[in-house]
């Protein structure tokens, strides 16, 4: 009997022993908040109006690279250069904006094809949408950093919410600065890159002025 | 020696894993039709009229249907895609191939999406758009990617086999498809 209950401190140790290490990535890291309003507000820019102008501080973390490139963009810097697709997303490590960069990602080629640039917008401040954008390896477009003042260029977009987050909102801007497409979605949804596609293709591809 | 079993079982129990929420061998999961239009290649496969506006799962010729869930968004789905089409060719060339029929579930993936993701990784087996989450609630909600191996019967599509997340060796994990969609 003795050399049975000998055998407990072992058997305590073996059930206590930490589970067996194993790689932690960006799906462990996501908060979700649940069910949202699907929208709280009307975007504030049309089609064929000027794109309010903004300056962001931001990063560039290209897919492979160790470290990401930091400064600040201004929209009018693409003007005559690029067309700009503005991807205002609610806030880093959510559920649905964690998926949705890396599809852009993946289908860099329909926004080149269309001689366009995105700029990524969060609200969240550059140490978070660095460590974000670390957990996605890396993307082909800046992100920006809505956080100081709070949410600024999402007001000046109508898109801030009474929380402080964003609306989930596609903005394209062509190269004279002028909106072509405004649009918020669910916020719970990802918007479809096939409507984002259509808007783009209207502008006009690579040589579109 | 019962007190040493009872001691035994209650450190057991401290050890266990907290059991997750999700699908498991047995389940039965409810068959519907969802809207999808197939092309010619894919009806052929599948077994169903090239024209048809939608598709029940049921339907489908096939004594034994393996699903993956999969998303164009998410990257462990595409750096996995070309591993799968290997997967689906392997399959379809073995033995087993003809009443074993391999499709994807694009969840909350709308028909661009789903196309852009076929065409991006040239996937050969039939994909399902599933724009509004619909076949996702049938499927309890699953991350991507997962895979079901299900058995369609009357009462719906028995689970023989589930898998959430990626699958760390290719080779393993198409025999452990394989031996749950041929078990008796």
């Amino acid at each position: 009997m003795r050399m049975r209950w000998r055998l407990i401190p072992l058997l305590l140790g073996l059930a206590l022993l930490p589970e067996p290490a194993r790689a932690i990535d960006l799906k462990d890291m996501i908060l979700d908040p649940g069910h949202l309003a699907p929208t709280e507000n009307s975007v504030a820019v049309h089609p064929g109006d000027m794109a309010p102008d903004f300056t962001l501080p931001g990063l560039l973390l290209l897919p492979g690279a160790n470290r990401a490139e930091q400064r600040t963009f201004r929209l009018s810097e693409y003007r005559g250069q690029k067309n700009v697709v503005l991807s205002f997303v609610p806030a880093a490590f959510t559920p649905v904006c964690s998926d949705q960069w890396p599809g852009y990602q993946l289908a860099q080629e329909i926004f080149e094809e269309a001689d366009a640039v995105i700029l990524g917008i969060s609200v969240d401040n550059l140490p978070s949408l660095n460590a974000w954008v670390t957990e996605m390896h890396g993307l082909w477009f800046p992100v920006l950093s809505d956080f100081w003042p709070h949410g600024a260029v999402a007001k000046a977009y109508g898109l801030l919410r009474a929380n402080g987050t964003a609306e989930r909102a596609i903005i394209i801007i062509d190269k004279q600065g002028v909106v072509r497409y405004a649009e918020i979605t669910d916020i719970n949804t990802r918007p479809d890159l096939g409507h984002i596609a259509a808007a783009l293709g209207k502008l006009g591809g690579p040589k579109a002025r | 020696m019962k007190r040493l079993a009872a001691v035994l079982a209650m450190l057991l129990s401290l050890a266990a894993t907290p059991a997750l929420a999700g699908p498991k061998v047995g389940d039965v999961l409810p068959d519907l039709t969802v809207k999808a239009q197939l092309n010619p290649s894919e009806a052929a496969y599948l077994g169903l009229p090239e024209k048809t506006q939608g598709v029940r799962l049921s339907q489908i010729k096939a004594d034994v249907l393996i699903v993956e869930i999969f998303s164009m968004y998410c990257p462990r789905c595409q750096a996995e895609a070309l591993a799968v089409n290997r997967m689906f060719a392997r399959l379809a060339a073995s033995p087993q191939g003809a009443r074993i029929k391999f499709i994807g579930i694009g969840a909350g993936n709308s028909p661009f999406e789903v196309e852009f993701f076929r065409k991006k990784y040239q996937i050969p087996m039939p994909l399902i758009p599933d724009a509004d989450y619909v076949l996702h609630k049938v499927f309890m909600s699953v991350g991507t990617p997962s895979f079901f191996v299900l058995k369609p019967g009357r009462s719906g599509l028995a689970v023989l086999f589930f898998h959430e997340g990626v699958f760390q060796d290719e080779d393993a994990f198409y025999e452990q498809l394989l031996r749950a969609a041929t078990a008796r």
